[in-house]
């Protein structure tokens, strides 16, 4: 397969409410992915965005962003899921052999719309959405329970999770500022409101205002654009069942087999051993956990026995993860972001010593329903 | 700023709330049976303009909410794998085959195991402000001979009292109309 780099990148500040509207966003993080690299608008020969219909207020939402996203008069086309899974149509693109340079945005604003109501835009209009009792927070709280009744695990573990996430984000300069908490104990946690037991305010990844931007280029390109560019070596995905009430929540089937598959595409027989560090979009605390586990770094309910702290047996989100900030559509191209950065050395504040091979993941549905993973390596 | 913000969150709650409007009432409302409409109000620089929207509900549904009717739950059997569906389905995902329409019906109890459930105080229509005085809980209930969840309330019972694995049965609506609401909840047996 021929290879394809990530020759570029740019996120902006995650803000909550941001005065400032998302078509100056997907400017400033494309315009600023194609200034770190030194390219110019002609040099896109293609741009996948990333947003939702319901989430940007209008249809075809994408059209709106034609110029900001610098698609004017180019090759342009949008994915309705989440960034990490733009970046893969990105890199199909590329590896059609057809174009020498794709551009992939992905982010929303939160701010503009209530986030967790317009999910329930996500369940079956004629069965579960009528009744309103599912969206993704009562969802998250029955995964949530499934997992610690399964393997009797405490909701202090859970809390663990925040705390950690939170402490890193504090060091992210890029994470939002209400999810930045060095001081933060699992008390706090615990202590904040509930939203759907056991899921409590905390536990629950902001959903925030920002866009994310990534350039990717076929192998030749890459190496004439830049010294430091990271390679894709391996991507899976998987999709699960649509109704919670047909899945066993307590685990990941979609993350293994997606892991799975993007370990085969990487030759990676020892996840633990050979990858240095993971990017988990955990839209819940406990999804760090039964993901974590999904990808084969510990066994089923034994997540939390792992260190995972930057300086840990195996450190994931040292940027503070999804917990640190969550735009929608953005936070997987983020997770990406993040895990190219501790390759080529830029993530100042939180870098993993030694990283040569790192792991993002991006997902998307409630529960998790739907997972995408990356293995990212460096060197020329 | 904020003020605009409040603005364009209560346009988005009207559409919310307008689909959880009665949905017999669109029934009526469009001569058709089959059909649940739900309305999107989308906001224009003036004022609103409304399109509304038409889910087919289709043969499956119908023919199990025809039973809701009747106090009386149906699922359908996977010829395949065995699986039995509540709601039914017209396709099994696992093993990727039609469910014949005239066969596999199933009549089912209306007394079932809680799997999972959860306790909220925000209605799920109206996260951002609304909260309910006492607590809903709501539980993933597995219909006796049903290999599958739905997700209901749990009705006349206190959080410290729900156990996993209890057995529950449904509460019905007095009178019912061939909708998702005609079950109000499950109660513990």
């Amino acid at each position: 397969m021929q290879k394809v780099g990530i020759v570029g990148f740019y996120q902006v500040k995650l803000l909550s409410d941001a005065n400032y509207g998302r078509y100056e966003m997907i400017f400033e993080a494309v315009r600023g992915a194609l200034d770190k690299a030194g390219l110019k608008k002609k040099d896109i020969t293609t741009v996948i965005s990333c947003t939702n219909d319901y989430y940007d207020g209008r249809t075809i939402s994408n059209a709106f962003a034609v110029e900001a996203g610098g698609a004017y008069l180019a090759d342009e086309s949008k994915v309705e899921m989440d960034g990490a899974h733009a970046l893969l149509y990105g890199m199909m693109r590329i590896l059609s052999g057809n174009h020498k340079l794709a551009v992939i945005w992905a982010g929303s604003m939160a701010s503009c719309f209530p986030y967790h109501s317009a999910r329930l835009f996500e369940t079956d209009p004629i069965w579960e959405r009528p009744s309103a009792y599912v969206n993704d927070i009562t969802a998250a709280g029955f995964q949530m329970r499934a997992y610690m009744e399964k393997y009797g695990v405490s909701v202090e573990e859970m809390a663990k999770v925040v705390v950690k996430n939170r402490r890193n984000a504090s060091k992210n300069l890029l994470a939002l500022e209400e999810a930045q908490n060095p001081n933060l104990t699992v008390k706090d946690v615990l202590d904040s409101e509930i939203y759907a037991d056991p899921v409590t305010e905390l536990m629950v990844a902001q959903p925030c205002d920002g866009i994310a931007a990534i350039l990717l280029a076929p192998e030749k390109q890459a190496l004439k654009i830049t010294d430091k560019p990271v390679w894709i070596t391996g991507v899976g995905y998987n999709q699960d069942a649509y109704y919670l009430g047909d899945k066993d929540l307590s685990e990941s089937k979609s993350m293994r087999l997606a892991a799975k598959m993007a370990y085969e595409a990487a030759g990676i027989t020892d996840p633990i051993k050979e990858i240095n560090v993971a990017e988990i979009f955990e839209a819940y605390a406990h999804e760090e956990l039964i993901l974590k586990e999904a990808l084969g770094f510990a066994e089923k309910g034994k997540g939390a026995f792992l260190n995972s702290e930057i300086d840990g047996e195996l450190p994931i989100n040292p940027s503070g993860g999804a917990l640190g900030g969550n735009p929608p559509c953005g936070t997987g191209l983020i997770r990406i972001i993040e895990a190219t950065k501790q390759i080529t050395g830029e993530a100042n504040g939180y870098q993993v010593e030694g990283v040569k091979k790192a792991l993002a993941t991006g997902q998307i549905g409630m529960c998790a329903q739907n997972n995408i993973v990356y293995i990212l390596e460096g060197g020329n | 700023m904020s003020v605009k913000i409040k603005e364009r969150e209560s346009e988005v709650f009207k559409i919310i709330n307008t689909t959880n409007h009665n949905i017999n009432h669109y029934k009526n409302y469009n001569q058709k049976k089959f059909k649940i409409m739900t309305e999107k109000i989308v906001v224009a620089n003036k004022g609103l303009v409304r399109a509304e929207f038409a889910f087919w509900v289709g043969r499956y549904m119908d023919k199990f909410f025809d039973a809701f009717e009747n106090k009386k739950i149906l699922g359908n059997k996977c010829p395949k794998c065995g699986d039995v569906f509540v709601p039914p389905r017209k396709i099994c995902g696992k093993c990727n085959i039609m469910i014949p329409f005239d066969q596999n019906w199933v009549d089912l109890p209306d007394t079932g195991t809680l799997k999972n459930y959860t306790i909220t105080y925000y209605k799920i229509n109206d996260r951002a402000s609304r909260k309910v005085k006492k607590p809903q809980i709501i539980g993933m209930v597995q219909i006796d001979g049903s290999n599958t969840a739905i997700i209901y309330r749990l009705l006349d019972i206190e959080p410290e009292e729900v156990k996993i694995e209890m057995k529950v049965k449904v509460v019905w609506e007095d009178k019912t109309k061939g909708d998702p609401s005609d079950i109000k909840g499950f109660v513990k047996i």
